[in-house]
């Protein structure tokens, strides 16, 4: 009974994520949203069981595509970064550090501020290579060649003019 | 087979999310909010993928699909926030109406 209601939490954290990056008028602020919406994605995956998806989604999108979009507004003009009144920055931080621990103790009960041991990390990582490891070349292979586009895309200039 | 509440619950917001985001795409009139809005639905896909595995013993063929899914959405999204940039330079606008009035 009680996943039924994370679910429902979690599904609402992310549709009304999702309606703020989506319905609001500054790119700044779609982006600080979709960057939300990632973490609690990967809050998801982590809380039915999948701390390797959850590290994965959160590496992969709320820290290196959100550089990437930043770096895109940025570079765009787009941005016009104002994070709202500082007084309300400076209390909304020990409210986050508090909702971050309450989060902690909920999904890792027996871990909290302990010590994971080895055969734990071990047995998630050889779901990698034990299992798929042609797969994770091919992915490799792909974000490589991704990576190299971008490069000749953005290197290529001066030619045009 | 019966589906959990907690997966048919997920499973719907994927599905929500994917259609959001198709739907966002098809609206922008900004580039970067496009590429934002394929993002939204990698993410709704993601999640539909991941809640389809649950009600299974072992996930291991739904985690592979996510796994790809992550990186191939990721890398699509790399690739298209390049071309923004270089349809940026060229043109000095993101709006899809302006850029196509510009072409002209």
């Amino acid at each position: 009974m009680q996943s039924e209601y994370v679910a429902l939490l979690l599904s609402a954290a992310l549709l009304a994520s999702v309606a703020a990056a989506l319905l609001s008028s500054k790119v700044s602020n779609s982006l600080i949203a979709l960057f939300y919406t990632s973490i609690i994605l990967g809050v998801a995956f982590t809380a039915y069981g999948d701390a390797l998806l959850g590290l994965l989604t959160m590496i992969t999108f709320a820290g290196a595509i959100s550089v990437l979009l930043l770096s895109v507004v940025l570079i765009t003009g787009e941005s016009e970064l104002g994070f709202g009144p500082r007084r309300l920055a400076t209390a909304a931080i020990p409210l986050a550090g508090v909702v971050g621990a309450v989060s902690l103790l909920v999904l890792f009960p027996g871990q909290a501020g302990g010590y994971v041991g080895a055969d734990s990390s071990v047995n998630v990582l050889i779901f990698l290579w034990s299992v798929r490891p042609w797969d994770l070349l091919i992915l490799i292979v792909v974000f490589a060649g991704a990576m190299v586009t971008i490069v000749s895309l953005l290197g290529g200039d001066d030619h045009g003019s | 087979m019966t589906m959990a509440a907690d997966q048919a619950i997920l499973l719907a917001t994927g599905t929500a999310l994917v259609f959001v985001g198709a739907g966002s795409v098809g609206f922008s009139k900004n580039l970067l909010k496009t590429v934002m809005s394929f993002q939204v639905a990698v993410f709704g896909a993601n999640l539909a993928l991941f809640s389809s595995g649950m009600g299974f013993g072992s996930r291991l063929l739904s985690d592979a699909f996510v796994i790809l899914s992550v990186l191939v959405g990721a890398s699509v999204e790399a690739v298209g926030l390049a071309i923004v940039v270089v349809v940026y330079r060229k043109y000095h606008t993101l709006n899809p109406d302006e850029i196509r009035r510009l072409r002209q």
